[in-house]
């Protein structure tokens, strides 16, 4: 899987040319999770935000005449439900996807993930290094990094129906409204799912740079991969 | 006068059975001794008012005060007729000595059926003495009247969450009741309760004879089950979007909702916007005042009052979350912008090699 | 030599522990100790100043406002916010009308068991107590009928033991009211009981709530608007008006007639509890504005001696008059006991080096309160209604003057007698009838901005901490029912660097200071006879009178 150079470079080591085939690696739900979860995570973040920070909105002075931050409000619930679905949806198929979807790339189980994450560091991170290893699937480190992402994930979803059991009947958010005690009131869980949200922010803005830094610099189509499904890896080296 | 709460209560139509139903099932559910509970029924039935010790340890007068304001019993019938207060520092006749003999008397005379009723926290730093009555500890106060007693309550939100002197950095270590006593307490938070939610607590207790379903942090639900946002009659306003943006402007005047100045409605429980105070007069927010959570633990220190999220430790008084994300946010963009470059150069050194392997080739 | 442990003092506020010498039947010593301490002024420090309102307000749930006003004024005196004068207004009515529920609740509920045995109640004909009564009053609940259903209640409530009214000094010799005149003071209890709900209704107008109602720093949470429902309207008005009317009845027709009927009977106490002799009001009731101490209601200053043609001008912020000592309290300062310091050079360093608890005495220990020691240019001083008004009356203020004079005529007693236990408990009647005269006047000139709608109530330039300046020191003067209260502010970056509270009971209260003057309550104890020294009702008399509040006195 692993190879000596970067896609670009298109001999191998033995100075034999370099063929490339085409990867299946991304399944389609796959990718429909990964849209579907950056749709409506970029609504969560805009309606969360608001939520926390109201503009002034005054298209008229009597209250039955607009409703429009209670439909602000309603559409971070109905993302809610369709992000933890997705999300749950996902983790499925974390056991029944193919070998890149797998529960355990995203955890550095392995030596050779662990070293794979060094290399990586040292490649595209701090980049002391010109060429480095390349991963079909997700790299390493980005594995990992979307482990704690999947962390964050919970517990925004955890601390959103911990708010939301407050007001509403439905068994789902019932079933959170001990987390709202345990963390010291609903201020508090109010404060860590605001706060929760500039993570998301933060790893958006890495996250879609790095696609395309990936796409620039190793340019095997990456960022065409997560709406094809395709990717473009070398073919095992030739032995003489 | 001269009738047994029972009494009352047959005349209301009450059965016995369900007297005693009532007295049972939710003694039990809430956790409580089942036995203590029937005692105090069976006390009732007696010609004599239930005896009620009224303690206070670290606080303000303000939940006794607030007592006072009851409008239905008023207060001055509640003490005729419902209940026996035989010790309360604010109201009792006797000083020193005699006042300390009342307090023996009750507990001793109605061991395992009297009531405990507390406002103030107990100050649990240096062995206590930072709350001493005659000579004596508040904490050991507490754990002496608490023994025998029936039912306990916990008056406001000093008793049952600490208030302002549990505030950072505590410095007396105030602790709320349930943390130093092991039996069950109910909790009445609020700076202070109001008025007749005090007295549906103590009449829920002693003319009903039962315990009052409790929620998992020990209060009432029947007035804390609900957020004050979520009967605040400004609430249209809110979902409207229709916001004030500082006190006294256009928007004040015309009664919008709260949230911006900092409102602590929507994480608030307490029944301000249903009950209301002084007999239904106003409650903070008719009054312009966003609610400060004052039934909430921790309270205090989820401020500035009049911010929305509490401020982020450590970054200045005005940083909260959204100051410290964007700053995180920022510093992010500038990270990846530097990233860029470098990657921009090494490309080029990519690009180069390439067409140096290109050039060998030919 | 006997030693006297009072501890509770109940009918008061908070914690405090009296231990009084008594030689031959009379008091020739007295201790005053606060036992009770939170650390208020430490637990401000690095909050927003905008909040300290509301902190600062738990102080104390019996003055309750009193402390949220000095810190309003206190903050902004640091930062030069002037209110509108609507939001003056409003505050004038919040602060006269805790005066006059806090001084009702006191004489019917905190010190009327002094003098009133509740158990003669039962022998009283309430015909003739009927009489009695509309002969000094035209209170229509004055009937025959009503004494006599509170007397069978009386008599009911006894039958199933005695509650709050257990174990009281009853039957003492020092009671003095014939059977009558008890009916109608337990009477009027329990009226006064249902009463003190209803006006502090005029908080729950302005500020939502009452206990603790809610305050703002630049001027008043609630705004007005006669043309909405959610505003302070017209029903609003009219419901505080209507309170009003209600607490000049009730001050006038029952407390202050009632007052004098107990009062004529205790003429003796115009003799003892005269304690110091010196006497401080920061001054209250601002009309044009609280820079402008010369256009109060009640003006400020200071009488030393008892010497009434004399009225010394009062300077908050000169660090040589008020100071704190804490020579016999329960902390530390940087610079040793010795030393009194100017509060907003303050330190709140507790450290309390008493008896391990349990205890018997405080006796042999040079600590022994939770509360320091105030001095004005090192001198004890006494605050409350007498100080209030003895400082208008040296200071030529007409309508005490009338009114002082008018209620010694009755009394038919000299100018002198004010200089007791008897005088402070009256001067706390006179104080009330005059405040809610003020109460009168200030709804009558609320009426007429609204009515020419000149209602703003909020100054709003200097609400952001960006507006401040990075260092900030201000000091907001009240006078609170029992007396002169002031909060110190410094301000640091937008932050509390200090806070200090000196407060009507710390003054009376305290212990003494590093040259063993003592404070009001011990001076005004020593020579009081004690005729039971288990029964030491005297002491209560002349403690009560002062209407202590320790959880105010310590924070
Ligand atoms: C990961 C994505 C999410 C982000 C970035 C996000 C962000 C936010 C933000 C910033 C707020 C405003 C908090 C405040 O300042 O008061 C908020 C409120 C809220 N969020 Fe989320 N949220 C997310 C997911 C969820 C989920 C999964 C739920 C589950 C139901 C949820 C439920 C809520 C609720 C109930 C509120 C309070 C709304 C109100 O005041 O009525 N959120 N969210
Ligand atoms: C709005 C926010 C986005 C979020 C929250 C997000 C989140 C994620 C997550 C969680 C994965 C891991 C997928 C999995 O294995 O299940 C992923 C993978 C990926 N995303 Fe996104 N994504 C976002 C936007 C984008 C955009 C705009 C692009 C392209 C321009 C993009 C390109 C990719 C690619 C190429 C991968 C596979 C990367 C790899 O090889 O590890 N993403 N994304
Ligand atoms: N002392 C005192 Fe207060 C008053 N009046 C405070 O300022 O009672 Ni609690
Ligand atoms: S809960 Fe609030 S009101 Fe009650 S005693 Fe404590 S500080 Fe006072
Ligand atoms: S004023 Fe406060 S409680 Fe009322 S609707 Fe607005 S946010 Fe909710
Ligand atoms: S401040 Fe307290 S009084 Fe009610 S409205 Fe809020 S809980
Ligand atoms: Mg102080």
């Amino acid at each position: 899987m692993s190879t000596t150079g970067i896609a670009a470079k298109s001999k191998f080591a033995n100075g034999h040319p370099a063929d490339y085939r085409r990867v299946y690696v991304w399944e389609m739900p796959v990718r429909a999770y990964h849209w579907i979860n950056a749709i409506v995570l970029v609504v969560l973040c805009i309606t969360g935000y608001l939520i926390g920070a109201p503009i002034r909105a005054f298209y008229a002075s009597e209250a039955y005449q607009q409703y429009w931050f209670g439909w602000i409000r309603f559409l971070h619930f109905l993302c809610a439900y369709v992000y933890v679905f997705n999300f749950l949806m996902r983790i499925y198929w974390g056991f029944v996807g193919n070998k890149y979807a797998k529960w355990n790339n995203f955890f550095p189980l392995t030596k050779a993930q662990r070293e794979e994450i060094m290399d990586v560091l040292k490649t595209d991170v701090f980049q002391v290094k010109l060429h480095g290893a390349i991963s079909t699937g997700h790299n390493a480190l980005a594995a990992f990094i979307y482990f704690f992402t999947f962390l964050a994930f919970c517990a925004q979803s955890i601390t959103g129906f911990a708010l939301y059991s407050s007001m509403s009947n439905s068994w789902i958010p019932r079933m959170f409204t001990w987390i709202v005690p345990l963390m010291g009131g609903e201020m508090s869980v109010r404060y860590w799912h605001h706060l929760f949200m500039w993570f998301f922010v933060t790893f958006i803005v890495v996250h879609i740079y790095l696609a395309f830094y990936h796409d620039y610099i190793e340019g095997r189509g990456t960022i065409s991969s997560i709406v094809g499904g395709w990717k473009f890896d070398k073919m095992p080296e030739k032995k003489d | 006068m001269g009738q047994s709460i029972w009494q009352s209560m047959e005349k209301k139509g009450y059965s016995r059975r369900q007297f005693l139903q009532f007295c049972s099932a939710a003694a039990a559910a809430a956790g409580f001794a089942q036995s203590g509970v029937a005692q105090v029924v069976s006390a009732f039935e007696k010609k004599e008012k239930p005896a009620v010790v009224w303690m206070h340890f670290q606080e303000c007068t303000c939940c006794s005060e607030s007592f006072i304001r009851a409008s239905h019993p008023i207060v001055a019938d509640a003490l005729l007729d419902v209940l026996s207060l035989n010790y309360t520092e604010t109201l009792m006749a006797a000083s020193g000595f005699q006042a300390e003999k009342s307090l023996q008397d009750t507990i001793k005379n109605n061991k395992g059926k009297y009531i405990v009723l507390v406002e103030g926290a107990v100050p649990t730093k240096d062995g206590g003495v930072y709350c001493m009555i005659g000579g004596k500890t508040a904490e050991s106060i507490l754990q002496e009247v608490s023994k025998d007693a029936a039912a306990i309550v916990a008056w406001g939100s000093c008793a049952s969450n600490g208030c302002v002197q549990a505030a950072k950095p505590n410095p007396t270590h105030a602790t709320p009741i349930h943390k130093l006593v092991d039996k069950p307490v109910i909790n009445v938070p609020g700076c202070p309760p109001i008025a007749d939610v005090m007295m549906a607590v103590v009449t829920h207790v002693l003319v009903l004879g039962q315990i009052p379903a409790l929620d998992s942090l020990g209060r009432p639900k029947e007035f804390y089950g609900r957020r004050v946002h979520d009967t605040c009659y400004r609430r249209p306003n809110y979902d409207a979007g229709l916001f004030v943006e500082s006190f006294d402007d256009e928007n004040a005047r015309k009664g919008y909702c709260l949230y911006k100045l900092g409102c602590k409605g929507p994480v608030t429980y307490n029944a301000c916007s249903v009950v209301r105070w002084n007999e239904g007069t106003s409650y903070p927010i008719q009054s312009g005042h966003p609610c400060i959570g004052c039934s909430e633990e921790g309270f205090w220190d989820n401020g500035p009052l009049y911010q929305h999220l509490s401020t982020f430790p450590g970054f200045g008084i005005e940083s909260t979350a959204d100051t410290v994300g964007t700053f995180v946010a920022a510093a992010t963009l500038a990270g990846v912008a530097a990233h860029a470059v470098v990657t921009n150069v090494r490309k080029h050194k990519v690009i180069a090699e390439v067409h140096a392997e290109e050039e060998k080739e030919q | 030599m006997t030693r006297i442990v009072v501890d509770p003092v109940t009918r008061i506020e908070g914690h405090l522990r009296v231990e009084a010498v008594v030689e031959n039947g009379v008091i020739t010593d007295a201790f005053s100790s606060g036992t009770m301490v939170r650390g208020l002024e430490k637990i401000l420090i690095g909050r927003d100043p905008r909040d300290a309102w509301a902190i600062t307000e738990r102080v104390c749930g019996v003055c309750t406002t009193v402390h949220a006003m000095a810190s309003c004024r206190a903050v902004e005196d640091a930062l030069g916010i002037s209110l509108p004068p609507t939001a003056e207004l409003i505050r004038n009515i919040m602060t006269a009308t805790q005066h006059v529920q806090d001084h009702v609740v006191h004489f019917y509920h905190l010190h009327a068991l002094d003098w009133v045995d509740i158990v003669t109640v039962l022998k009283a004909d309430p015909k003739k107590a009927s009489e009695l009564a509309q002969s000094f009053s035209t209170y229509d609940k004055n009937t025959t009928a009503h004494f006599a259903e509170v007397q069978k209640k009386v008599k009911q409530f006894a039958e199933t033991g005695l509650g709050i009214f257990a174990n009281g000094y009853w039957g003492h010799p020092a009671y003095k009211l014939p059977p009558e005149v008890n009916l109608i003071a337990v009477a009027h209890y329990l009226d006064a009981l249902e009463w003190q709900k209803e006006v502090v209704k005029i908080h729950a107008v302005f500020g939502g709530k009452n206990p603790h109602p809610n305050y703002l720093v630049g001027g008043v949470p609630c705004s007005i608007n006669v043309d909405e429902v959610a505003a302070i309207n017209t029903e609003r008005l009219n419901l505080v008006g209507r309170l009003i009317s209600q607490a000049d009845e009730f001050v006038n027709q029952v407390y202050v007639p009632d007052l004098l009927a107990v009062a004529s009977f205790y003429k003796d106490w115009a003799k003892w509890g005269g304690g110091l002799k010196n006497y401080l009001s920061y001054g209250e009731y601002p009309t044009q504005g609280y820079n402008k101490p010369e256009a109060f209601k009640y003006p400020r200053g200071a009488i030393l001696n008892r010497d009434l043609s004399h009225v010394y001008p009062v300077n908050p912020k000169d660090s040589q008059e008020i100071k704190e000592y804490i020579a016999s309290s329960w902390y530390t300062y940087a610079g040793g006991d010795g030393v009194s310091l100017h509060p907003w050079e303050g330190e709140t360093e507790i450290k309390y080096t008493g008896p391990q608890p349990p205890f018997e005495t405080l006796e042999g220990h040079e600590k022994y309160s939770f509360l320091k020691t105030p001095r004005w240019k090192d001198n004890p001083m006494e605050v409350g209604p007498l100080s209030r008004l003895l400082v208008a009356y040296a200071s030529g203020h007409e309508d005490v003057k009338q009114l002082v004079g008018a209620t010694l005529a009755k009394l038919g007693v000299p100018v002198d007698a004010l200089f007791s236990t008897l005088g402070r408990t009256a001067a706390r009647g006179l104080s009330a009838a005059i405040e809610v005269g003020y109460l009168k006047e200030f709804y009558k000139e609320l009426m007429d901005r609204v009515k020419t709608r000149e209602t703003s109530t909020f100054n709003n330039e200097r609400w952001e901490p960006k507006t401040w300046p990075s260092d900030a020191e201000g000091v907001g003067l009240v006078e609170a029912p029992r007396g002169s209260l002031a909060h110190w502010i410094k301000i640091k970056d937008g932050k509390i660097a200090n806070y200090q509270l000196v407060v009507p009971t710390t003054w009376n209260g305290s212990p003494r200071d590093a040259k063993k003057q003592h404070s009001s309550f011990e001076a005004s104890l020593i020579g009081t006879p004690v005729a039971k020294l288990d029964q030491p009702v005297e002491i209560i008399r002349t403690i009560h009178s002062f209407d202590p509040c320790l959880a105010c006195a310590v924070h």
